[in-house]
């Protein structure tokens, strides 16, 4: 396969068939918490993706350039990459509010929620540390760094797809007579079972 | 050696970092208007969003550029008010307290429709086909609102309707939520000085809603005519009260040939009737109705 359909294979399999909320369960948090309103899913999907890339470059230099080397990586991976995470994310914030309120508004509040999100530790060590990547794709044991830009991107993608269209899902589900035991959060995740069933119909689709 | 290796490359990434953050945090730094500090930290910080922004920050934001009122904090009540008045320089205004208001004045005048003998709960009865009555905007009189409130403020007459203590009622507003006709804002919730409330909400022709039921706004406009305060309207064939300039003076109440305005409110204009020497003090008014308002 030509490198270029070997990227995208790698990007709709990161974004739907192995979509990270709905048929890994990570990031759950979010998909619960914020997936009440359409503007606020579609902020925190902005969020997640800009962190997510950022994230991912970060660790992957940090993995190649640093822990590597010093063979340091295998056990010391997890509190480094939270480090670089956090303040990451913090001198996003700093940066945007300095730079684009507009944008500062839009993403502001969303962003120190995402400092410990599972969701963006998980991609991050996956396009970082060899051995963690599992999708069945031959890419060789560790991805170069735009095969990680691409694969988190994907990730990050189909987290706000499946976000937003949850948050669609649950507008209208506040206006259905639904039974009172039944209202708000109980048929709230029936219906992001439901979800995750479709999605998980996709499973196998291009042998991934 | 391994150990030392480790250290040595958690504190390069620290150290890195941090340098980082402290340079961004230099020449990155906004000026935060210190008036804004001070109002969020006078609002009550729970970030209810019942003012309508996300955050008690944001609020507090709008609040020095003047988008917002001082009052706008629904959950601080009068003492947040005043604090944040204080802080802004502004005269202090009310805090706009809520209290919860029936527009529907059916009960057993309504007309039925068929007879319902299912479970007594106006949202079970709602779901049969819209309800047993033949208005669709009217108040089913099952009491969901009733069995809802944590107050114990809202009781069924003996007419079939939930009558409203304004003295027991929080504003917490859920009896709106639980009210199967809330869509159609049966009931609502109103400043509590509203000194007068309209008892009908059908917005279906005049013609149809006078056979559904006799106690309806025919949109006759008298009240409209009278209103020497122009705070009543009759928009889209059916009476409303503009309660920013509604000075509680009782005359549409007496104009209503349908008898479809109650005199309404926590304090409200029974004092001003009984001073007046009309009517019977606090029980019944000049066109001998009863007045459910702070009696
Ligand atoms: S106001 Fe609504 S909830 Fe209360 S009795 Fe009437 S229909 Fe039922
Ligand atoms: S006078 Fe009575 S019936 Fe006429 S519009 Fe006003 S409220 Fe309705």
């Amino acid at each position: 396969m030509s490198g270029v359909s070997q990227l995208a294979l790698l990007f709709i399999g990161a974004a739907l068939i192995n979509n990270i909320l709905l048929t890994r369960f990570i990031g759950l948090c979010p998909f619960f918490g914020v997936s009440g309103n359409m503007e606020t899913s579609i902020g925190m999907s902005l969020s997640v993706i800009f962190v997510m890339v950022m994230a991912s470059t970060a660790t992957w230099v940090v993995w190649e350039f640093i822990l590597d080397p010093l063979g340091v990586g295998e056990f010391l991976y997890i509190p480094a990459f939270i480090l670089i995470i956090a303040s990451l994310v913090q001198f996003v914030e700093m940066y945007l509010r300095k730079a684009s309120p507009v944008l500062y508004r839009a993403m502001g509040i969303y962003l120190p929620l995402i400092t410990t999100n599972c969701a963006v530790l998980a991609t991050a060590t996956e396009a970082a540390k060899p051995g963690f990547f599992k999708m069945n794709i031959a890419l060789g044991a560790s991805l170069s760094l735009g095969e990680a830009l691409v694969y988190t991107l994907g990730v990050s993608v189909g987290f706000g797809f499946a976000l937003i269209t949850f948050a669609a899902l649950r507008e209208r589900l506040e206006l259905v007579p639904a039974p009172r035991l039944m209202k708000g959060t109980p048929i709230a995740f029936i219906t992001a079972g439901l979800l995750s069933l479709s999605y998980l119909g996709m499973s196998g689709w291009f042998g991934l | 050696m391994l150990i030392l290796k480790a250290v040595g490359a958690l504190s390069v990434i620290g150290v890195i970092t941090s340098t980082i953050l402290a340079t961004a945090a230099k020449r990155f730094y906004v000026e935060v208007d210190p008036r804004v500090e001070a109002v969020a930290a006078a609002l009550p910080g729970s970030n209810c969003g019942a003012c309508g922004n996300p955050s008690c920050f944001m609020s507090a934001e709008k609040m020095v550029s003047g988008e917002l009122e001082p009052n706008a904090c629904v959950a601080g009540g009068q003492s947040v008010t005043d604090a944040v008045a204080a802080i802004l320089g502004a005269d202090t205004c009310d805090a706009i307290a809520m209290i919860s208001a029936r527009h529907c004045g059916g009960g057993d005048r309504a007309v039925r429709a068929y007879e319902y003998a299912g479970v007594r709960s106006c949202a079970a009865a709602n779901r049969l086909a819209g309800g047993p009555l033949a208005c669709s905007a009217g108040c089913l009189g099952y009491g969901d609102c009733v069995r809802a409130c944590p107050f114990d403020a809202i009781h069924l007459d003996e007419r079939g309707l939930p009558v409203v203590d304004p003295a027991k009622c929080t504003g917490c507003g859920i009896c709106v939520k639980e009210c199967p006709r809330g869509q159609i804002t049966l009931l609502e919730m109103v400043p509590e000085s509203a000194p007068v409330v309209v008892r009908c909400n059908a917005h279906d022709k005049v013609k149809a809603r006078k056979a559904n039921c006799s106690a309806c706004c025919i949109a006759c406009r008298k009240c409209e005519r009278e209103c020497p305060a122009d705070a009543i309207h009759v928009i889209d064939m059916l009476a409303v009260v503009d309660y920013t300039k509604c000075t509680g003076c009782g005359t549409c109440v007496e104009v209503c040939p349908q008898d479809c305005i109650d005199l309404y409110g926590r304090a409200a204009a029974v004092d001003t009737m009984a001073a007046d020497g009309r009517g019977g003090g606090a029980i019944t008014n000049v066109t001998g109705k009863r007045i459910e308002a702070g009696a």
